[in-house]
């Protein structure tokens, strides 16, 4: 049978040209499809847009963007076409969001060199600080030390001073003693008047006493702090109540005489030592006259000469 | 011989086949070479270059090179709107690759000046500890 082949072979080619023509014609026609990826394109944007950091930054790149993603959402039959605008679209999008950050860090980065040259700031201030306390510290140990320095030599200054002084007055204790005619003893300035300032036998002195007596009152005046004892001596001619009495009466004499010149008695202690106390023999006139006298005793080492 | 109308109709069928196809690849071959495209994405690839692609955004000028040679290719095979496509792709791929160069050197700079800041701000507490 022969239509049986030819039956067979014709609905198989026109399977197949009815399948190559409508493949052909899908190809051709506006078929409404969206290209898969366009909407993921437009969330990227969206995205993008929406950030608070990135918005309103690389306006161009953007402005680009937006028209690729809506080239890429048009419907589109040509599937290749269609694929070749997401492409480009999703590309746009990144090449924007890329410029957008760019910016954003750009921006970003005078803040952040503020706040470096804050930090630079506050450790250049505290190393100042640290270093100016040091410097405050030194200087304040130097005028210590200075200050001490000063003392110390205001010290040795006024030791200088005392000694000078000191040394002058001991110059001066000495020109008076020599005026005095007073000589150093173990019990003070020995000052004695002889026998020749009394009439014999007499306890008042005679005129020509003052003179020396005279001294001893300018010394006591200019040594307010000496005090003085006033002993009275005699030869061992006579008794002993007799010396004794008499070696007082002259020692008083003595003292009335310096009191009367203004000297506090409290300064002056008059007592007398009879024939006890010979400096000289009682055996000859010359030995005896030595013996008969008025010893004032000067005390020694005053505080206001120390 | 009762086979020669089924042939006939055959061929005619395959001749339709062909006239189509020949029309359709007739269409594409009849567009001139995207030389345009090509030169945009040339530069655009030279200036991600410029910007150091290769070192910090290596895929993307990679992708643009074999997209700029797939065009090369397609314009051999004088598919021209397949090569303007590709030449397309690849001066978008390069555009994306410089942006991505100069975003990842201006982040590199800003954590540059972040880390030195702190390390700034570090010391300090440091000798401030020492020196109270």
């Amino acid at each position: 049978m022969n239509p049986v082949k030819p039956s067979g072979v014709n609905p198989i080619t026109t399977l197949i040209a009815t399948t190559v023509a409508s493949a052909l014609l899908a190809a051709c026609a506006t078929a409404p499809l969206k290209p898969g990826g366009a909407a993921e394109a437009r969330d990227k944007l969206t995205q993008l847009q929406s950030d608070p950091n990135l918005a309103h930054r690389a306006a161009l790149a953007v402005a680009e963007a937006d028209r690729a993603v809506r080239a890429a959402e048009q419907p589109q039959a040509d599937k290749e076409l269609g694929a070749h605008r997401v492409y480009l679209a999703d590309r746009k999008v990144e090449t924007a969001r890329a410029q957008a950050e760019t910016s954003f860090a750009e921006d970003q980065r005078s803040a952040l060199s503020a706040q470096r040259e804050g930090a630079r700031l506050d450790a250049r201030t505290r190393e100042a600080d640290a270093a100016r306390s040091q410097v405050a510290t030194a200087r304040a140990e130097s005028a210590g030390e200075k200050a001490a320095a000063d003392q110390a030599r205001g010290e040795v200054d006024v030791a200088r001073e005392a000694a000078a002084g000191s040394e002058q007055q001991a110059a001066e204790l000495q020109r008076q003693v020599d005026v005095l005619q007073a000589r150093p003893t173990d019990r003070g300035l020995v000052l004695t008047l002889g026998d020749v300032l009394f009439t014999s036998g007499r306890a008042d002195l005679k005129s020509g006493a003052s003179g020396n007596l005279n001294k001893l009152v300018t010394f006591l005046d200019k040594y307010p702090d000496r005090t003085v004892a006033i002993e009275g001596h005699t030869d061992s001619v006579g008794s002993e109540e007799y010396n004794q009495g008499l070696s007082e009466r002259r020692a008083d004499s003595v003292k009335s005489y310096l009191t009367g010149k203004g000297i506090n008695s409290m300064r002056l202690a008059a007592s007398g030592k009879g024939k006890e106390d010979p400096v000289a023999g009682n055996d000859s006139a010359a030995g005896r006259q030595q013996n008969r006298r008025v010893e004032v005793i000067i005390s020694d080492a005053s505080p206001a000469l120390r | 011989m009762n086979a020669t109308p089924q042939v006939h109709r055959e061929r005619r069928l395959r001749m339709t086949l062909g006239l189509m196809v020949a029309f359709v690849v007739g269409a594409c071959a009849s567009t001139p070479p995207p030389t345009a495209s090509l030169q945009a994405a040339h530069q655009a690839i030279s200036v991600a270059e410029q910007a150091e692609a290769g070192r910090y955004a290596p895929g993307e000028l990679g992708e643009a090179r074999e997209k700029l040679a797939s065009a090369d290719t397609a314009v051999s095979a004088r598919r021209m709107t397949m090569a303007a496509r590709l030449a397309e792709e690849s001066r978008a791929e390069a555009g994306l690759a410089a942006s991505k160069s100069a975003e990842v050197k201006a982040e590199a700079v800003n954590d540059e000046m972040r880390r030195s800041t702190s390390t700034l701000i570090q010391e300090m507490q440091r000798s401030s500890g020492d020196k109270p």
